[in-house]
């Protein structure tokens, strides 16, 4: 017996994979009941995703193991970077950059409330164009200024902890051979002694 | 539904401003399912971990680049997607070598023993097909969200998955038919 909706029986995979809207999904319930092909069909699909579903999920082998490790935080020039492109800082650097260009750009010796007239002889664009452009040069210093002065201090930082480390090994070493040189002396002179009758009554 | 104290979205929040503890328990949350899928995908223990490892890196690398926090799920399956299949395209020449063949599964099964059939039943799948019904049978995920993580259309989805679940119960119905005793 075959299902005489033939062509358009219901899409029985998308029924239990549960991709089935609830109206079409009711049609199509209402039409298995009668339809032996159909409950077939049906019937099948059920066994084998049952079937599927006793797949053992597995343990992982160990933990991700980088999750916790300090390393996977932002290094210090990350950081720093961020704190750069974060838009309050961002804000008031543009903001100061741009007083600072148009404290240039004014006339030389021209008050800063001049007249209206002569500002409107002023070429607007040019002068946007510069405060960007000295803006963008400014924030890029500033920004790879502040880098570097951390690198250096970092370096200078190391350097002078490799210093330190290596003058109290030193001091150190040269306070055991020196106290092992007395010891020898001593021992030397109490031998000599010893040998010569030195000092023996 | 399974509450959550904590939403990944928020999860998601924290860590994108560099919060790596709240990284840690979304990997916890996710690193089993990645591994499962990443396991029936490349088929070798040590490989998925490593894939999955690989996965989270870049997750955690790109999250700023997530949009949408509500599609974490989509979007952390689609970097497993791509990681395993450029690990698949590495070592194509030897798993071409190695293509699973269809096994009789005739005999009566134990629940283990069906397991390992399934288990095998996927691998005779292609690499596509098989992916389809990882992330439908076992992951859960609706056909758009699969368009998604494999970037290609609901309708080569469907058919990739109707004809993966026609060739498994082609393969698996004497053992599940035996298990069941309807046969």
């Amino acid at each position: 017996m075959s299902c005489k909706l033939q062509e358009d029986r219901p899409d029985w995979k998308a029924y239990t994979l549960g991709e089935m809207d609830a109206r079409v999904r009711q049609e199509a319930e209402n039409h298995v009941a009668a339809c032996a092909d159909c409950q077939d069909e049906l019937a099948g699909l059920r066994v084998t995703l049952d079937a599927m579903a006793t797949l053992r999920e597995e343990e992982l082998p160990r933990r991700i193991a980088f999750v916790s490790d300090k390393v996977f935080e932002p290094r210090w020039y990350q950081k720093m970077a961020q704190a750069f492109l974060r838009p309050s800082f961002a804000a008031a650097g543009l903001i100061a950059a741009a007083i600072l260009v148009h404290a240039f750009v004014r006339p030389v010796g021209a008050p800063a409330n001049a007249p209206s007239q002569a500002m409107a002889q002023v070429d607007t664009r040019a002068i946007e164009a510069r405060v960007t452009a000295e803006v963008t040069a400014r924030l890029q210093n500033e920004m790879a200024a502040a880098v570097n002065g951390a690198v250096t201090k970092a370096v200078a930082d190391t350097e002078k902890r490799d210093d330190q480390r290596t003058a109290v090994l030193l001091s150190a070493t040269e306070r055991r051979y020196s106290d092992a040189a007395d010891f020898l002396n001593k021992q030397v002179t109490r031998i000599y002694a010893l040998n010569t009758g030195a000092g023996v009554r | 539904m399974i509450f959550r104290e904590v939403e990944d979205r928020d999860l998601i929040a924290k860590a994108r401003q560099g919060d790596v503890e709240a990284y840690n328990l979304l990997v916890s949350r996710w690193e089993k399912r990645i591994f499962n899928y990443l396991l029936r995908l490349v088929s070798n223990r040590e490989d998925a971990f490593d894939v999955s490892q690989e996965t989270f890196l870049k997750a955690y690398q790109n999250l700023r680049k997530l949009d949408d926090p509500a599609r974490f799920s989509a979007w952390l399956f689609r970097i497993a997607h791509n990681e395993a299949f450029s690990l698949l395209r590495r070592r194509k020449p030897e798993s071409e070598l190695s293509e699973p063949r269809p096994r009789d599964f005739g005999g009566r099964l134990l629940p283990i023993e069906l397991s390992l059939a399934v288990e095998s039943a996927l691998k005779t799948l292609n690499e596509d097909q098989r992916e389809a019904v990882l992330l439908k049978v076992y992951q859960g995920f609706k056909f758009d969200e699969m368009a998604e993580i494999l970037e290609c259309p609901v309708s080569t989805v469907k058919s990739r998955l109707y004809t993966a679940l026609d060739l498994l119960r082609a393969t698996l119905a004497p053992a599940v038919l035996r298990k069941g005793g309807l046969a």
